[in-house]
């Protein structure tokens, strides 16, 4: 994976479904969107469950990164919500807390990632659930 | 024989019944007040024996009418002395009283039968005058009291003024004439009913004195129920005391033994009167050691020492009980009164069932109170594990910023030939970031295995796969990990928690082997068990250490802490997981010459 200028598309390669990264915490947000950004997605934020279900209205990420304690909406209620919506791209669970597991399975998620994570682990990830497309 | 001659041979026959049980107990312990009961009883008795011999034989020599005359006008005197025994007489009183009982009987034997009627109705006033007295003060002392002895008082107070009325009446029949029938009939029942009222007064029967205790009995067990619930021991055993002091008409107070000091120790009762009794010979210090419940009529006797502070404090007679739940020495009850006939020899046994009550009562408080405190223990623990894992959930957050961010600027900076010193730089962010993360996860894991909060997720799982796998992910490894695995060894484990024991491990023994030393990893199967082995050749461990080592925030004491970071939690991690996993943990070391850490962990069914 290469780390060019942040948030410019890969020579060559489409423009890809965004990916979704719901947390409130906005320094976690800021450098998600670098860190991915980097690696040539395309990323879009929301602080809270509601504001991810706003995002969901006008885009369709290829994959969800939803922190599970959040105010105004959490991350159980997003999830319910969002499937009720048709949701349809994986979610994967980003917690400090211990129950990571527990939680994604609780919304059946696809995967989860603990905090702190490395940015390997993210990327790891972020290949698997949602590839680059050949061009 | 008429019913009035049936009336007067039970009225009779009760006085001389009383006589003998009243006699009978002041020869098995010679006291004033027993005495004076039986000399009471004994002068009716004589009365009424000289009246039936001469009922059968005729008349008998006149002096023996004059004695027989005589021990009837003794008894308002002994009456007295009863009350005296019981409650106190003013010495005036008595010494009236006695003046009075001396010319009675000089004026009998001086005047020549039959007594004339100014005569008979002199010895009647003085006869009424002295018994109405003392009915009146054992009217009082019932009313001061409670419980049994109040009953027993009430008794006495109404035989007494029963014995009044049969003298005012034989007064007033000497002056009216009334017809033998009416006049013999009521006399008669009047003083059948007083010698009942003074058995049961006098001579308690025991059915009487289980009948009369009933109430308060009932009403302490009634309250019992509910008296370990009372929220402190004080009020317990102030409530202890008042039930038992009720139901026996006396006082009563709770001496709880307090192993730390030796020594009983009692509710305040008097400034004279020490509040903690240790060794002695003190009645409750006796009675205490000996386990013997000891009834001391004269306290002052015994225990010469506090007779001051027994007399302040009204404390004449004692009844002492053990106080014991089982093998647990609670205490001692001591009810105790101001005057020696308020207790009698069977108020013993009773005072030990209350005693056996009150163990009952202390010792589920004692037991509430131990859970009360484990419960609180229990909390503080769980509160401190809470904080711990609270504390490192609000790291995390930061540190996922703080470990992201230098990870994309180390990544930026990688590719960049002119950025060396930069990369550098944020090569020790992001390695000093990733042990400040790896020390929050260790005292986060730690607090979860503390509180049994971590569950395993088993499954088969090849261990020899799994070591080669971690010690090729090992940071800072630079191959000096060799993993020898002749076979596939399969086990029934949580992959995740055991990648992190040999990560630990690896860690530990890349750490303490300077100088580039190989570290030395064997897979293998022993009779039921996988087995791991993890070799170093760095500083071993003194043999002092190796018990402790799993211990959480126990490190080897030959370790540098500047020179090797962490907190100690690591083995400890391992311990636990190794322990859930239902296997085992543990180190051979030579000082000097490395360590090998071994681990044990039951292989899957049918995997061997």
């Amino acid at each position: 994976m290469l780390f060019g200028s942040a948030g410019t598309e890969m020579g060559g390669v489409p423009m890809r479904a965004p990916i979704l990264v719901v947390d409130d915490d906005p320094d976690i947000l800021d450098m998600l969107r670098e860190a991915l950004e980097g690696a040539g997605h395309r990323v879009l934020t929301a602080r809270d469950g509601l504001e991810a279900l706003e995002r969901l209205r006008t885009a369709q990420p290829s994959l969800i990164f939803l922190d599970m304690r959040m105010p105004r909406m959490d991350g159980w209620e997003f999830a319910r919500a969002a499937r009720e919506r048709g949701n349809t791209a994986p979610v994967v669970v980003i917690t400090a807390a211990g129950d990571a597991r527990a939680w994604a399975k609780e919304i059946s998620a696809e995967s989860y990632i603990a905090k702190p994570f490395t940015i390997s682990q993210l990327l790891g990830v972020v290949d698997k659930f949602a590839p680059p497309r050949p061009s | 024989m008429t019913a009035v001659d049936l009336i007067e041979l039970a009225a009779q026959f009760v006085f001389v019944l009383v006589f003998i049980l009243t006699t009978r107990q002041a020869l098995a312990r010679p006291e004033s007040s027993r005495a004076n009961t039986a000399l009471f009883f004994g002068s009716v008795t004589f009365a009424i024996l000289q009246g039936r011999l001469a009922d059968l034989i005729g008349p008998l020599p006149a002096i023996v009418s004059a004695l027989s005359a005589i021990a009837v006008m003794a008894m308002p005197l002994l009456l007295l002395r009863l009350l005296d025994d019981f409650a106190g007489v003013r010495r005036p009183v008595t010494a009236a009283a006695l003046v009075g009982f001396v010319l009675t009987a000089a004026l009998i034997l001086v005047t020549p039968a039959p007594l004339p009627t100014p005569t008979v109705l002199v010895l009647i006033a003085y006869f009424v005058i002295v018994a109405a007295y003392a009915s009146v003060g054992f009217v009082r002392l019932a009313r001061r009291t409670a419980g049994i002895t109040r009953r027993r008082m009430e008794a006495v107070s109404v035989a007494s003024g029963l014995l009044v009325l049969v003298l005012f009446l034989a007064g007033v029949f000497r002056l009216v004439p009334v017809p033998e029938g009416l006049r013999s009939g009521l006399t008669q029942a009047l003083v059948l009913a007083s010698a009942l009222a003074y058995y049961a007064g006098f001579a308690t029967p025991n059915w009487l004195r289980r009948f009369w205790r009933e109430p308060e009995l009932r009403a302490f067990l009634h309250r019992a129920a509910e008296l370990p619930r009372v929220p402190d021991t004080d009020s317990i055993v102030a409530e202890i005391e008042r039930h038992v002091g009720a139901s026996l008409g006396s006082r009563a107070a709770v001496g709880l033994f307090d192993p730390a000091a030796n020594v009983l120790r009692f509710r305040h009762l008097h400034d004279d009167l020490p509040d903690e009794i240790g060794p002695s010979e003190l009645p409750t210090w006796r009675v205490f050691t000996s386990q013997v419940p000891t009834y001391y009529a004269d306290a002052s006797r015994v225990a010469p020492e506090l007779a001051n502070g027994y007399r302040a404090s009204g404390i004449g007679s004692m009844l002492v009980a053990p106080i014991t739940a089982g093998e647990r020495r609670v205490g001692v009850l001591a009810a105790y009164a101001s005057r020696r006939p308020i207790f009698v020899d069977e108020d013993l046994v009773y005072v030990q069932l209350l005693a056996d009550q009150a163990a009952v009562v202390l010792e589920s408080r004692a037991l509430i109170d131990e859970a009360t405190r484990v419960r609180a223990q229990e909390e503080a623990t769980r509160m401190k594990e809470d904080f711990i894992s609270a504390a490192a959930h609000d790291l995390k957050t930061p540190l996922t910023t703080l470990l992201g961010q230098a990870e994309i600027l180390e990544r930026r900076f990688r590719g960049d030939p002119d950025r060396k010193a930069e990369l550098a730089g944020v090569s020790r962010m992001v390695r000093t970031s990733t042990q400040l993360a790896d020390l929050v996860q260790d005292l986060l894991e730690a607090a979860r295995l503390e509180q049994g909060r971590v569950e395993l997720h088993t499954e088969a799982n090849d261990l020899a796969r799994l070591a080669i796998d971690v010690a090729s992910q090992q940071a800072n490894a630079d191959e000096r990990i060799t993993v020898e695995a002749s076979q596939p060894v399969v086990a029934e484990i949580d992959s995740t928690r055991i990648r992190q024991v040999l990560r630990n491990l690896y860690e530990n023994a890349l750490k303490y082997s300077p100088g580039g030393a190989p570290v030395r990893v064997r897979v293998w199967v022993e009779g039921h068990e996988g087995r791991i082995a993890v070799q170093d050749g760095g500083i071993g461990i003194p043999d002092g250490d190796l018990p402790q080592l799993f211990q959480r925030f126990r490190r080897a004491s030959n370790v540098d802490d500047r020179r090797f970071g962490g907190m100690g939690l690591g083995l400890y991690i391992c311990r636990e997981v190794v322990a859930r996993h239902g296997g085992r943990i543990w180190a051979e070391s030579k000082l000097g010459d490395g360590s090998t850490f071994h681990v044990a962990l039951p292989l899957s069914a049918g995997a061997e």
